[in-house]
């Protein structure tokens, strides 16, 4: 339910993964063929000198000597800020508002996730087959959406459990007045393991 | 599965991974490699004394590389290097699908483990077949379903209403994907049931 941007995710790890294959394949090459290490060292010797030359023109005062150096500490910095963006842009969309009305001058209406999380995690206690559910609200690009997940007993029914949270979808959709779009994950999970089976043999 | 674009959204992104983890490794890396490179360039131009390198020596450093490392030394490194990027690649290129899948419904959208669906074909199974808990483990994999049944020593097993158990609770359940079924029978009972 996460606004993670994962077609970013996976083409920046595809860029990561064909630089480093190439520079495995670079050192590979290196170690294997005398003619490939003479490119290695006479390419490092080369960006050496032009560096040097670069560093030469476009004078700058002490002590920075050069508008290239200065591009030369600008570039990681830029690379860290990248880094940063592609950090920052990892998860995120949980809201604690299912709902929102404004009704001009008279006011606003606002639902709490709280409430429907409350009232579903009530209605699902006597459940015999739930060990636990938890309920969120997250920001989708088509509005908000209900998170439900359900830790299932050892054996219990997917199907049933299904109609169950249908069930109760229905009712909470009745009284907001119109239906949210929801995701239930019926999931295993510690207590699963220790709970026995509910069914006799 | 469902018709509703939206739904069917929620459930990809239920059931792939989002590669979060690796990215935020990756991020961390680059992030922390860029911030020491550039805390070395400004200490270079400074002219103090770098942390680790300065610029000027990694450079020598690499030109210097293939002629002062073995070659033995420099292919390890290599294939090193090179699996940690056929790795990452494959993390970028992968389909990333976790062990849940889709159950059918009108209402939400729906993903189950597919641990609780293996769970849950043992227990009919053993509702069918009169079994005690442990006679019968189901795997559920990619797209099939194996149940394994150890009968009870000395009364016979009704093969057939297992195999209609385990078909009839799957196509109740509706999955995104079809599935095969598969019913082994062990030859070895179980005692004192």
């Amino acid at each position: 339910m996460r606004n993670t941007h994962r077609g970013l995710n996976r083409i920046l790890l595809t860029l990561v993964g064909i630089l480093l294959l190439g520079i495995g394949a670079a050192l590979i090459a290196t170690g294997t063929l005398p003619s490939a290490a003479d490119i290695w060292t006479t390419t490092a010797s080369s960006v050496r000198d032009q560096a040097r030359s670069l560093a030469g023109t476009a004078p700058l005062p002490e002590p920075v000597r050069s508008w290239w150096l200065v591009l030369g500490v600008a570039l990681p910095l830029v690379g860290a800020v990248l880094s940063v963006a592609w950090l920052a842009s990892q998860g995120g969309g949980k809201t604690p508002r299912l709902a929102e009305q404004s009704e001009g001058t008279a006011g606003r209406t606002v639902v709490d996730a709280g409430l429907v999380s409350t009232a579903i995690r009530e209605a699902l206690n006597g459940n015999k087959d739930v060990l636990s559910t938890s309920v969120s609200a997250w920001e989708s690009r088509r509005g908000t959406a209900l998170h439900i997940r359900l830790e299932a007993r050892k054996g219990a029914s997917p199907r049933e459990l299904t109609h169950t949270v249908e069930h109760l979808l229905r009712s909470t959709d009745s009284w907001l007045g119109h239906p949210l779009p929801a995701l239930v994950r019926i999931t295993s999970g510690p207590r699963t393991q220790i709970s026995g089976t509910r069914r006799a043999r | 599965m469902s018709k509703d674009p939206h739904i069917r959204r929620l459930v990809r992104r239920e059931t792939h991974s989002s590669r979060a983890v690796p990215s935020i490794l990756t991020a961390s890396v680059l992030l922390a490699a860029s911030l020491w490179l550039s805390l070395e360039s400004v200490l270079w131009l400074l002219k103090d004394q770098p942390l680790l390198a300065s610029p000027a020596q990694m450079l020598r450093w690499l030109e210097e590389l293939p002629g002062k490392t073995v070659p033995a030394g420099l292919i390890a490194a290599g294939i090193g290097v090179a699996l940690l990027g056929l790795l990452v690649l494959g993390l970028g290129v992968g389909r990333g699908r976790r062990r849940r899948r889709s159950l059918e419904s009108d209402r939400a959208a729906v993903v189950v483990d597919d641990d609780v669906i293996a769970a849950a074909v043992s227990g009919r199974v053993r509702l069918a077949a009169g079994l005690a808990p442990g006679q019968a483990t189901t795997t559920v994999g990619g797209r099939s379903v194996r149940v394994q049944v150890r009968p009870t020593s000395g009364q016979p097993l009704a093969v057939d209403r297992v195999r209609e158990a385990v078909d009839g609770e799957l196509a109740a359940y509706g999955l995104d994907r079809r599935m095969t079924s598969g019913v082994r029978v062990l030859t070895e009972g179980a005692v004192g049931q």
